[in-house]
């Protein structure tokens, strides 16, 4: 019973992670409909602008998250403007974009690692502390990552309901084509979808950096999950995003009781699988 | 010397690679990230087949490519029948599984060792145990694979993947599965791309996971869109110049690690490079030309009687009801439609008379009532499935395959064509050439009975509109089915065009066929119909004859209000 305490806590934790990265790349893809590829080597960047600013530089953590932050937000703005606008202005089809993207994954993946290395960069003068509720344990770090999702969530959620960028942005998620004729300006509604998703990836990137440590490959199970807790969730539905990181989160740790744990990612496979099967659009998709 | 024959045989196993993407994102408009995943099952395939059941060459090898083909089918089946990014993200997930199971499965795959000691090909007594000597097989593979590929691109089934990848709408309407189309080409796909895995472990005797990551299939992708998206032998050249290329940077003194990042640095600025300055590619796909078309010296009769033109009911729709989002699109509706009469839809803007349609031909399901072709339910029905047994719609936007020939968007929507499937495509070919000429003077003849025959040859998209009219009327009618819905055949014609076209849908009716049309111009409805059937916000308002139902100033005012 313990175990599956210990199972659940770290699947809340993992989930809350998933779920950030559902959020940030679902904010990203509702407005735009852009499958923002490199969504995950814009996440490693934010780590290691973090850990550039920690250690080489020797800022306090929290400047250092904050630098990540500032980082990722402007690294996605640079990506749209740079990249995704000019296919936008060619009406370029879905697919292309996708191909270009997924050429921006690459370069920055590599560029990543022939600027860092291939190595593990960590922040070793930080340690967690170590936190024991009962039999369960549990470190600082991953409080952090609970804590973190509440917080940006709701802040999200405020934001989106109550300001007119934000309803903006909800306007263009339903209907891009209707948001443009009723005059919003949905250049600078996708330039401010690509600064907050990215800004909130850099959020876990930070939080791994200091819970794992950064690679320059850290960014492909980042995007990775972060797409199939959307397609999971329901396309088009933060709520869903949310949820469906929980789900891979939780399914996946409950899994390790009887599985292996090298088989977790062909867990979160699995639940993809099921759900297309049984909920095509997703748990929380709208009927199309 | 070795050197450059281990390029060539690279460049070799890459060109069936590069050649079988295409076939899945330029030929059919698919994307999947899953090329390396089966380039992997082939490989693994034939060295787990060669080392512990020690079968020989090709045996593992043909294993690798029906194993590949059906993972490929069963992963992607719940994929293509949504459509849309699934694919994506299915093909993904199914790259991760690939790599778990090489790295996780040790006693299938070795684990993280790989599988070493693959026995080298012996063939007439020779082993090829040097690039010189597999540099022969290899170029074979790549040419038999290239052939094979080569047949599908240019067989009946590929004009009708190109339909598909035009308008899958469309297509579906001249009675074509989208589903089962989509799915033959991603098998079709995979088993091509295990081929260059089979030949890959045999050649360098040793797999392992690293060889089948993501980056590969980036890689692979890079040639695609390098050479052009929909020509093999733009897949050819992106593989000879991205297998070659990444060679001379071998001369820049660098460590090995920063060589191989700077490379991939390189295919993503090429690739992004590419896809804004030449997005076709070097060699772009080849549009189905203008071509020159003769009639066919004998045209056989392509419109006999379809029945009598009795007026008995063919089509009964009773209590048809759908909303959308609780708007009532249509409600309580009965309709029947009869054999060698034409009755007209007539109806305000939204008054639900497409959507009836869409209810009819299976594009939308109702949320109650039924429709009976013959007697016979539709409910649970296909718009294929619907088209085939007979009744077929066109759509208000045309939807025409605006990129291939007049004739070819005629002969796409011929109904039963053996060409469409793949058996018959490589394993009777003589029968298919038999039929693609029948069938070429079939759609020839629809083609001049609605006096477009001279137009054969020219692209779609540059016909006129009031052609573009007719060969929307010549592709309904090619599909065979005896039940025709048209979505305002007319709208935007000039009188005189009109008259032109109104004998051609009175033979429709005379030779037996059931039709129905939905239309606002009222002197189409008076000039044409038999009855007419006045639909409003979804409900059947009045049915009869045409000019009873105009002269109704009650239907008047609701119709001009």
């Amino acid at each position: 019973m313990d175990l599956v305490a210990q199972l659940l806590v770290n699947g809340i934790v993992n989930g809350s992670h998933y779920a950030l990265l559902g959020l940030g790349f679902g904010l990203i893809f509702g407005p735009t409909r852009i499958t923002h590829f490199a969504y995950g080597p814009l996440y490693a960047l934010s780590a290691y602008a973090a850990w550039t600013a920690s250690v080489p530089l020797g800022l306090p953590i929290p400047a250092a998250a904050a630098v990540g932050i500032a980082a990722g937000a402007l690294s996605g703005m640079i990506a749209y403007r740079a990249l995704y606008r000019p296919f936008e202005r060619r009406q370029s089809s879905g697919p292309v974009v996708l191909i270009a993207s997924l050429g921006l994954f690459i370069v920055l993946q590599n560029a990543i690692g022939i600027a860092f290395g291939s190595d593990t960069k960590v922040v070793s003068r930080y340690s967690a502390d170590v936190i024991l509720l009962g039999d369960v344990v549990f470190t600082s770090v991953q409080l952090y990552q609970v804590a973190a999702l509440a917080v940006i969530g709701a802040l999200l959620a405020l934001f989106l309901k109550r300001t007119d960028y934000g309803k903006a942005l909800m306007a263009m998620t339903d209907n891009p084509e209707m948001a443009r004729i009723i005059g919003i300006d949905t250049i600078k509604v996708s330039l401010l979808a690509f600064a907050l998703g990215s800004a909130i990836a850099a959020v876990p990137a930070v939080l791994i950096l200091l819970k794992e440590g950064a690679t320059p490959y850290m960014g492909f199970t980042a995007v990775f999950m972060a797409f199939v807790a959307v397609v999971v969730g329901g396309i088009g539905s933060l709520r869903g995003a949310v949820i469906g990181g929980f789900a891979l989160g939780i399914v996946e740790n409950l899994g390790t009781w009887k599985i292996d744990t090298e088989w977790q990612s062909t867990i979160a496979f699995i639940v993809l699988f099921l759900v297309l099967l049984l909920k095509p659009r997703g748990l929380f998709g709208r009927a199309r | 010397m070795d050197y450059l024959l281990h390029i060539l045989v690279m460049v070799a196993l890459y060109a069936i690679l590069a050649a079988s993407y295409n076939l899945l994102i330029g030929f059919a408009g698919l994307f999947a990230l899953s090329q390396a995943a089966f380039f992997g099952v082939g490989a693994y395939t034939t060295a787990i087949l060669a080392t512990k059941l020690g079968l020989a060459f090709p045996l593992p090898l043909l294993a690798g490519v029906l194993v590949a083909a059906a993972v490929g089918m069963v992963v992607a089946l719940p994929a293509l029948r949504i459509g849309g990014d699934h694919l994506v993200i299915v093909t993904l997930a199914l790259q991760i599984i690939a790599i778990a199971i090489m790295v996780n499965w040790r006693s299938l795959t070795g684990g993280t060792d790989g599988i070493a000691g693959i026995p080298k090909v012996v063939l007439l007594g020779v082993r090829l145990d040097t690039p010189g000597r597999f540099l022969p097989l290899a170029l074979t593979g790549a040419g038999l694979s290239l052939a094979v590929a080569w047949r599908l691109a240019s067989s009946p089934f590929a004009r009708a993947v190109r339909a598909m990848r035009e308008n899958e709408a469309a297509a579906q309407a001249v009675g074509k599965n989208i589903v089962a189309v989509k799915l033959a080409v991603f098998a079709f796909s995979a088993g091509l791309a295990a081929i260059a895995g089979g030949l890959y472990a045999h050649y360098i005797s040793f797999v392992s996971a690293e060889t089948f990551t993501l980056d590969v299939t980036i890689y692979v992708l890079a040639m695609v869109i390098l050479g052009g998206t929909g020509n093999l032998w733009g897949s050819v050249l992106g593989a000879v110049i991205l297998t070659a290329l990444p060679e001379l940077l071998k001369f820049i003194a660098l460590p090995p690690d920063i060589a191989d990042k700077s490379r991939q640095v390189l295919y993503g600025l090429a690739l992004i490079a590419m896809l804004l300055l030449r997005p076709q590619g070097l060699l772009p796909e080849i549009p189905t030309r203008r071509r020159r078309i003769f009639a066919a010296a004998a045209v056989p009769a392509p419109l006999g009687a379809t029945g009598p033109a009795d007026g008995a009911v063919t089509v009964a729709g009773t209590g048809l009801e759908r909303r959308f989002d609780g708007i009532v699109a249509v409600s309580g509706l009965d309709i029947e439609l009869r054999r060698g009469r034409i009755i007209g839809l007539i109806g305000p803007n939204g008054a639900g008379k497409t959507t009836a349609f869409n209810l009819m031909t299976g594009f939308l399901r109702p949320d109650s009532g039924n429709v009976r072709l013959h007697g016979t339910p539709l409910a649970g029905l296909r718009p294929h499935d619907i088209a085939r047994l007979g009744m077929a719609r066109s759509f208000q936007d045309l939807k025409l395959f605006a990129h291939m020939t007049v004739l070819d968007n005629v002969m796409v929507a011929l109904p039963r064509q053996k060409g469409d499937s793949l058996r018959y495509v490589y394993f009777a070919p003589w029968i298919v050439a038999a039929e693609e000429r029948a069938n070429r003077g079939r759609a020839l003849a629809v083609l001049d009975f609605v006096g477009l025959a001279d137009k054969a040859g020219e692209t779609a998209e540059n016909l006129s509109y009031a052609e573009e009219k007719l060969l929307v009327i010549a592709r309904l009618v090619a599909t065979g089915a005896e039940v025709l819905l048209f979505d305002e055949p007319l709208s935007g014609l000039a009188p005189n065009t009109l008259e032109a076209i109104f004998p051609i849908i009175r033979r429709l009716a005379a030779d037996g066929k059931t039709i129905c049309i939905i239309e606002h111009n009222l002197d189409v409805i008076r000039g044409l119909c038999d009855t007419a059937i006045f639909l409003d916000e979804g409900r059947k308002l009045a049915e009869g004859a045409p000019d009873r139902l105009i002269a109704d100033p009650a239907l008047a005012a609701r119709y001009f209000g």
